[in-house]
């Protein structure tokens, strides 16, 4: 039973500069998601979904930690 | 063009090995997936590490992100500091540390800074223990991993339920419930086990992880009344440690209980 798809494991195939290459464009697309992304991914804050910069309620700051995440 | 969290390793560690990658980028240093858009490092716990850390950081601008302070006070008590910078294409990197990873004996920890550690990078093994998190997508990463351990090692760390039926037969001394039931012949007991595992396996990180954050939640919400200029490196480190002497316990079971 494959556990992850033949586009992910693809990458053991590829040489180091395919591979940067790949990362680096995968980057840059998923870039697109910051402002869904959940406040924490790693470290022991990881189980905190939801966490609010009060100063995020000012319209003119730039989007932070303010969200509410299906994933990490 | 580099992967940025693969050149920040390098940056870290060329005066000596401080920091070690774990988690998603592991995973696409050992060419399994690309899956994380964040960068995590097991950290050397000393205060010269930390130095370094934080003057590496604040040569890319970076500044603090909710979390405790960069400091062997607290890397001790098994917190986690957490930060943020824009690379020269403006692309937010999250770097992450901590220096007491879950599930991990200070004897293991200390040897992923040995010499014999060839790449500044966890090897297969204690990644697939690191990612035993209450994520699920997590478990999916853990059973690729085990196909690169020797036989015995894949029997008992992975999440795939033919790949436990194919070499339980072979490895009788294997007491894992999973493998007596593909013994038994029974594939239907194999992924229940397995199933069983794995949420035992969650409900232990979110327990942990609970404790954390109950200790936390004064420090995060006096967190909230920095401005964000006023979390930038080299000055936001002193700031947050005074925030964290008064109102975060360097120890959370014993606060958090």
């Amino acid at each position: 039973m494959k556990l992850l798809s033949d586009d992910d494991l693809d990458l053991a195939g590829m040489s180091d500069e395919e591979l940067a290459a790949a990362w680096d464009l995968w980057f840059d697309l998923a870039q697109a998601t910051n402002d869904f992304d959940p406040p924490w991914t790693h470290g022991v804050f990881a189980g905190i979904r939801e966490w609010r910069w009060e100063r995020d309620a000012d319209p003119s700051r730039e989007p932070g930690e303010a969200r509410v995440a299906a994933d990490g | 063009m580099e992967n940025v969290f693969l050149a920040l390793t390098e940056e870290l560690n060329r005066a000596g090995r401080i920091a070690v990658l774990g988690s998603g980028q592991a995973v696409v240093w050992h060419r399994l997936a690309i899956m994380s858009k964040d960068g995590d490092w097991i950290l050397r716990e000393s205060a010269e590490a930390c130095r370094h850390v934080l003057s590496v950081l604040a040569g890319h601008g970076a500044r603090y992100r909710p979390g405790a302070p960069l400091d062997p006070r607290w890397l001790a008590g098994g917190w986690s500091s957490h930060f943020e910078f824009s690379d020269e294409r403006q692309r937010r990197v999250r770097c992450d540390f901590f220096s007491r990873p879950p599930r991990l004996s200070r004897a293991e920890i200390a040897a992923l800074f040995s010499a014999a550690q060839a790449a500044p990078v966890v090897d297969a093994e204690t990644l697939i223990r690191m990612k035993q998190t209450q994520r699920a997508k997590d478990y999916a990463v853990i059973g690729e991993l085990a196909r690169r351990l020797p036989p015995d090692r894949e029997l008992a760390l992975t999440t795939d339920p033919d790949r436990i039926l194919a070499l339980a037969p072979d490895l009788p001394e294997s007491t894992r419930p999973a493998a007596k039931a593909a013994r038994a012949g029974d594939r239907r007991a194999v992924v229940r086990a397995l199933a069983d595992e794995v949420d035992e396996l969650q409900q232990r990180d979110r327990a942990r992880l609970a404790q954390f954050e109950r200790a936390a939640e004064p420090y995060l919400a006096a967190f909230r009344s920095f401005d964000r200029p006023e979390l930038e490196l080299p000055d936001g480190h002193a700031h947050l440690v005074e925030l964290a002497e008064r109102l975060l316990p360097i120890h959370p079971r014993e606060e958090g209980s």
